[in-house]
């Protein structure tokens, strides 16, 4: 499952260069910023490879985290001495 | 946290996102990566202190949510060495473009790499002074197109990762952003590598170098790098005059050697019986 942020995203379609699958699509509209949104077209071909959500300059593209390889861990502690800011 | 938040966004300032980068710029992507790395490499994000200098990617720093110094033109190197020389327990990360530690800061450059400290130091290559307007940088290309080379540039570029393995570092790679799974094992093993570890990071530029050089969007300067990109192993094989204008990635130098701060320690407690760093006037009171 991909999520796209609308705030953050800047359109440029780097998500749907990257993706090997051919997940993404543009869409035709232009949203309030004059982007045109990338959006999930085949939701089913997503192998949750992660490779779009690193691309993704603006930190806007999430790949559900549960079922996400890279991560490895069933919950969401990724870095267990990061203390969240909290010294 | 819930699962629906990016991965990334917990490490930054969000209240400063979304940052002032141009659309499709390398600098966010590297941001993602050294993230990852970290997380792969299992390091405290608090013990992190980030050294920048000037330019688009020196305010990388400014958008993590960590220590950061944000230094002079060129002297991010210098910087960083008298922070990791203070404090030695501290794993300092430095962020600098191609002009501010090739150009202005090469000298800084090559003696950190010949001291071995240690330091890691991700220097992201966009072939141009992005900041000021694109001029030629030292690593622009030969007959690439810049504001103060309207003919093509004529000049040799410099090679980054081939310099910085010459003067002694003991980690140097290149990588571009596309190789997202390299540099990100990459950017693992240089921090975790004790002593100077270098990674250059090819990235695109679309907004100065890619209007001057007729690849206008972010995809078509993605495109051409995929194209020009040859590995270290491949390119050993093949002739100088083929490897014009090509980006050779992979890793240049991958040794051991004594490090710097390990050095003055040593000698200091050799010498005087004690650490430099509680060895002065105010001894006592510490």
């Amino acid at each position: 499952m991909i999520i796209i942020d609308e705030d953050l995203c800047k359109g440029c379609h780097l998500c749907l260069f990257m993706c090997y699958q051919n997940v993404y699509a543009i869409s035709s509209e232009f949203n309030k910023k004059g982007v045109q949104l990338p959006y999930v077209n085949f939701g089913e071909r997503c192998t949750n490879c992660g490779v779009c959500e690193v691309i993704c300059p603006d930190q806007a593209i999430t790949v559900d985290v549960n079922k996400n390889w890279w991560v490895g861990k069933e919950d969401n502690a990724f870095n267990p001495k990061f203390s969240n800011g909290r010294k | 946290m819930s699962s629906d938040e990016n991965k990334f966004t917990p490490y930054m300032r969000k209240d400063r996102l979304p940052h002032i980068f141009c659309p499709g710029c390398g600098n966010g992507t590297i941001m993602n990566a050294f993230l990852k790395g970290m997380e792969k490499a299992e390091m405290d994000f608090d013990n992190i202190a980030m050294v920048s200098g000037i330019g688009c990617s020196s305010r990388i720093p400014g958008y993590m949510n960590c220590d950061s110094l944000h230094t002079t033109h060129g002297r991010a190197l210098s910087f960083a060495t008298g922070l990791k020389t203070a404090n030695k327990s501290l794993d300092v990360v430095v962020f600098t473009g191609d002009g501010d530690c090739a150009s202005i800061g090469g000298n800084h450059l090559i003696h950190a790499a010949r001291r071995n400290i240690n330091l890691t130091v991700i220097c992201i290559n966009n072939n141009i002074y992005g900041m000021t307007g694109g001029q030629i940088s030292p690593t622009s290309p030969k007959g690439s197109f810049g504001t103060t080379a309207p003919y093509g540039n004529q000049d040799t570029p410099f090679n980054l990762a081939e310099l910085v393995a010459a003067a002694g570092a003991t980690y140097s790679a290149r990588w571009t952003t596309i190789q997202i799974e390299n540099l990100v094992t990459s950017i693992k093993d240089g921090l975790k590598n004790p002593g100077f570890s270098f990674i250059e990071v090819v990235t695109q530029c679309p907004t100065y170098y890619g209007r001057k050089n007729k690849l206008r969007t972010p995809t078509a300067m993605v495109a051409i790098m995929k194209a020009n990109t040859i590995f270290k192993s491949s390119a050993d094989r093949m002739r100088e005059r083929d490897l014009e204008g090509k980006i050779v990635v992979g890793e240049f130098a991958k040794k051991q050697k004594a490090e710097f701060t390990e050095n003055i320690e040593r000698i200091s407690e050799e010498k005087f019986g004690n650490k430099t760093v509680i060895n002065s006037a105010y001894e006592t009171e510490l």
